[in-house]
């Protein structure tokens, strides 16, 4: 079975729980077994959004994530980006990974969204989605699933 | 015993930050400007014990004088900050082994 790991950075935008739990449904649904990586703030929204565990099965802790990471661990990365260091978690993601990835890149702020997208296209060649979006998930939403459509075509 | 930044951080005091909640740019420049010598290495390399985390290529800068590193210490919800701390000569040629010469 494929493997993703969707990596999640600090739950202070309104869009990020939403999106993780819509990831996990859309991976699983393409076959692959996902992983939520997150802190323990951000893994609370998750345990809350879904207490039974419909959706995410698989979390871990970022940091321990980290840790044991090797090349090959995953068959995909889906990053959450809306802060600048969840630039350098994504990129170092990627980079031990060397697998196909999608940075998902979202703030209402246009500058700082370019600023985010423009550091990840510089070092990796990872798929990025990117939207001008904080408390409405639908643009990232839309995006992403063009991304996978693309990734599986 | 293994050195652990990490628990290092926690427990002592020795050490100094000089930038902190900060862009990982920003904390870049600052390690540039600070240290007499810089090496650069991949993203999720381990130092002291931990993954540096960053855009490639990192840069850490090193002086043998004073017997430090300077190093950007990255958390998802408080950005980057850059530590000074005392390391071993042992420590440093370990360090520098890292190097990936741009």
């Amino acid at each position: 079975m494929k493997k993703a790991l969707v990596l999640l950075g600090c739950p202070e935008a309104p869009s990020q729980t939403p999106m993780a739990v819509y990831s996990v449904y859309k991976l699983t649904s393409l076959g692959y077994q996902v992983t939520v990586a997150s802190t323990p703030s951000a893994l609370k929204l998750l345990e809350v959004s879904d207490p039974e565990e419909f959706y995410v099965k698989n979390k871990i802790d970022i940091e321990t994530c980290l840790e044991n990471l090797e090349e090959g661990s995953f068959d995909l990365l889906v990053g959450f980006v809306h802060k600048d260091a969840a630039v350098s978690y994504f990129v170092t993601f990627y980079h031990i990974l060397n697998t196909n990835s999608i940075a998902v890149v979202f703030e209402k702020d246009p500058e700082l969204l370019e600023n985010y997208v423009e550091s990840i296209t510089g070092s990796t060649n990872a798929t990025i989605v990117s939207a001008r979006a904080y408390h409405n998930p639908t643009p990232i939403r839309v995006k992403f699933d063009r991304a996978l459509k693309k990734l599986e075509d | 015993m293994t050195f652990c930044l990490e628990t290092y951080l926690q427990e002592s005091e020795n050490y100094e930050i000089l930038i902190s909640r900060a862009g990982f740019k920003d904390c870049i420049e600052v390690i540039e400007d600070h240290a007499p010598e810089t090496i650069h290495v991949k993203p999720g390399e381990k130092i002291l014990g931990v993954r540096i985390i960053g855009i490639p290529p990192i840069t850490i800068g090193i002086d043998e004088k004073k017997g430090t590193i300077t190093l950007p210490y990255t958390k998802p919800c408080y950005g980057t900050a850059v530590v000074e701390l005392p390391v071993d000569k042992e420590e440093i040629v370990n360090i520098k082994a890292l190097d990936i010469k741009e």
